[in-house]
């Protein structure tokens, strides 16, 4: 029997204090949690090795070679927050929101708290929409974590100026922060889809590392897919397909059309992967 | 029979995931049905659509265009996620697909950006400046010339010539490669050898646009097929696509997925080269000479003149002995790419044959390998 019938009839006036009620409490656990601040630790060290690492290179770096803008750090540190971005979007962000929403109900269930969370009157779908903002906060708070740290890292070791964008065209550095807060925006919004995917996977297990680790392993499957010509036609509805688009917003002018496409597949990811989750969640019979 | 209605009531638990993902399957579908859909206009003859081209008086705009070649060259692998491009080559830019974005204001303004993945290469044209920058190594290189009178069109330009990765020194903004400039040089083709008919009309970037059809008559062509997408309000050209013979896919195809009539922001057409990077200049003779880009390196002495045999889509293009400069011939790159064939070396694609003999003589054309050497023999 799910909570939602047996929820009282006056239930109608006290339900919405209780969904914020219940996403203070799911920010509180997530964010006082020793694994997610380890987490968010070892994102914040990229930055600061790759800047770090290219201080200490006596040798300068080849332009062309390595990742994106990493030849051009020692001219600006601001170069330092795109550098570390590019390399974190592929493995260590995907990584740590993987943990995090494979998490999410199977972890409950494997400590035997999800029978609690659903006695109290909120409703299956609470649950899950509160479980969901939970992960996607975290997205965001993985991805300002490494643009911040890197930012950090490059005002204290490299020069500051004017940032030189894709085009050829230099922006001051006030404009170069609102796109640097514009692409931490794009990183999260493309991590949406996977978290809805841990999400979907977390209500078909109580053991939380094996949906952590399908919704991990699904994130690279998709990206070696998106790398093989052989598969073009399936590229376009790949989660991980536009990944690597906040590029365009180096560009003079932005390049809006790969901030939109990304969001429109994010949200269909979101929508598919969350009816489902719904639906299997809703027919779950909770036992621990 | 309560377990009938525990199925049931799973049932309605899965209806809603079954329903969205149906609505979304839906909206995927019809999104891409619209794409496809084809537009009614009132019916032209293919002289009228002609005309409309010729008069054509878009002279600014700014736009998206994308180029897809299939020419059945090998691929070029795929740089890693998070690794910047390599240097461009130009075997990189005929194989699969480039997005860039086109501005232009009149004849002498121009800016092309060509977006690779993490990367970009532009070319701003204002007047007799010509700027050419790669993101990848940050190198930028400089072109002065006079303001060039009217641009001289190379008699042979087939699609090897669009999105030049290397500077080409005859740049004006009538070179950059748009549909428009693609279809032009088509156009400037027709003559007895080829019948002109009119297709259906379609819609391309969202504007409804006429279809002509150029077919070789001639058999010995390599082309099968020119298709140029007719904007029905302006007659600007919005879209050429090259379909080559025994081949379902077309071989090249160039045109918008994005457009604007209007004028671009003026400060798109002002470069300067960002803070660190390597500048070349380059200063250009008063007179463009329209040639073949050629490596640099090359001796200026040997500027040779390029002779044109055959009529119409059959025609080859041949270069005397020592075009070929040696620093190319002995290139790694180009050995893989080009197999080696009795005398010389040859690229065959699906569209263009090129033959390169070991005295220096190029031969090129839309026609196969043996009419080439053919050609070769007879001289």
């Amino acid at each position: 029997m799910s909570a939602e019938t047996a929820a009282p009839h006056s239930a109608g006036i006290v339900r919405p204090g209780i969904g914020w009620a219940l996403l203070g409490s799911e920010l509180s656990v997530l964010f006082r949690r020793l694994r997610t601040w380890a987490m968010l630790i070892a994102l914040a060290a990229v930055p600061i090795l790759i800047a770090v690492a290219v201080k200490l290179s006596s040798r300068p770096t080849t332009p062309g070679r390595g990742p994106l803008f990493l030849d051009r750090i020692t001219q600006n540190g601001l170069f330092v927050a795109v550098t570390a971005l590019v390399v974190c979007v592929p493995l260590f962000l995907p990584l740590t929101v993987g943990v995090v929403a494979g998490d999410t109900i199977a972890g409950e269930a494997s400590l035997g708290t999800l029978r609690y969370l659903l006695l109290a009157p909120a409703g299956r779908i609470r649950l899950l929409l509160v479980k969901y903002a939970g992960a996607v906060a975290f997205c965001f708070a993985a991805t300002a974590t490494v643009a911040a740290s890197g930012a950090l890292a490059g005002v204290v070791l490299f020069p500051v100026g004017p940032v030189t964008l894709l085009s050829g065209d230099t922006i001051s550095v006030g404009e170069s922060a609102l796109r640097s807060l514009l692409i931490a925006a794009y990183i999260t919004v493309s991590l949406l889809g996977l978290s809805a995917i841990g999400l979907l996977i977390s209500t078909f297990t109580d053991v939380p590392v094996g949906a952590m680790a399908a919704t991990i392993v699904l994130s690279v499957v998709s990206q070696v897919l998106d790398n093989l010509p052989q598969l073009e036609w399936l590229h376009p509805w790949l989660f991980s397909h536009h990944w690597l688009g906040f590029a365009d917003l180096l560009r003079q002018p932005i390049s809006w059309t790969s901030f939109a496409d990304n969001g429109l597949l994010q949200a269909g990811y979101i929508a598919v992967c969350g009816a489902l989750a719904y639906a299997k969640f809703s027919n779950k019979d909770v036992l621990s | 029979m309560w377990w009938l209605v525990a199925v049931a009531r799973t049932k309605q638990r899965w209806l809603p995931a079954v329903l969205i993902t149906l609505v979304v399957a839906m909206a995927v579908l019809f999104g891409s049905v619209q794409a496809s859909a084809t537009v009614s206009l009132p019916p032209r003859t293919a002289d009228e659509i002609l005309a409309m081209i010729a008069r054509t008086e878009v002279r600014a705009l700014s736009g998206t265009v994308e180029q897809t070649a299939e020419l059945g060259l090998p691929e070029v692998p795929a740089t890693g996620a998070g690794v910047a491009p390599g240097s461009a080559s130009a075997m990189e830019l005929l194989t699969g697909s480039h997005t860039a974005r086109v501005y232009l204001d009149g004849p002498f303004k121009a800016r092309l950006q060509l977006l690779d993945r993490l990367a970009e290469r532009d070319v701003v044209v204002n007047g007799g400046d010509a700027w050419f920058y790669n993101s990848a190594d940050n190198s930028a290189t400089h072109l002065t010339a006079p303001v060039p009178s009217s641009a001289e069109v190379p008699s042979f330009a087939g699609p090897r010539e669009s999105l030049p990765p290397t500077p080409s020194p005859d740049m004006s903004a009538r070179d950059v490669p748009t549909p428009e400039a693609m279809a032009s040089r088509f156009l400037a083709a027709i003559d007895d050898t080829t019948e002109v008919s009119v297709g259906e009309s379609s819609s391309v970037a969202g504007r409804s646009a006429y279809r002509v059809s150029l077919h070789p008559r001639s058999t010995e062509t390599l082309v099968d097929s020119v298709t140029i997408d007719v904007d029905s309000e302006t007659g600007l050209p919005l879209g050429v696509e090259v379909r080559a013979k025994g081949q379902s896919e077309p071989a090249y195809s160039l045109a918008f997925t994005e457009l604007h009539l209007s004028t671009p922001d003026a400060a798109l057409f002002e470069f300067a080269p960002p803070p660190g990077a390597t500048v070349m200049e380059k200063a250009l003779p008063a007179k463009p000479v329209p040639t073949m880009p050629t490596p640099e390196g090359s001796p200026a002495t040997s500027q040779p003149r390029p002779s044109v045999t055959g009529q119409g889509w059959d025609s080859i293009i041949a270069l005397p002995a020592g075009s070929a400069p040696p620093e190319l011939t002995s290139n790694p790159q180009f050995a893989q790419t080009m197999q080696p064939v009795p005398g010389g070396r040859a690229l065959t694609t699906s569209l263009v044959s090129v033959l390169i003999l070991d005295d220096g003589r190029i031969y090129a054309g839309l026609v196969p390998l043996e009419r080439l050497q053919s050609a070769a023999a007879a001289q």
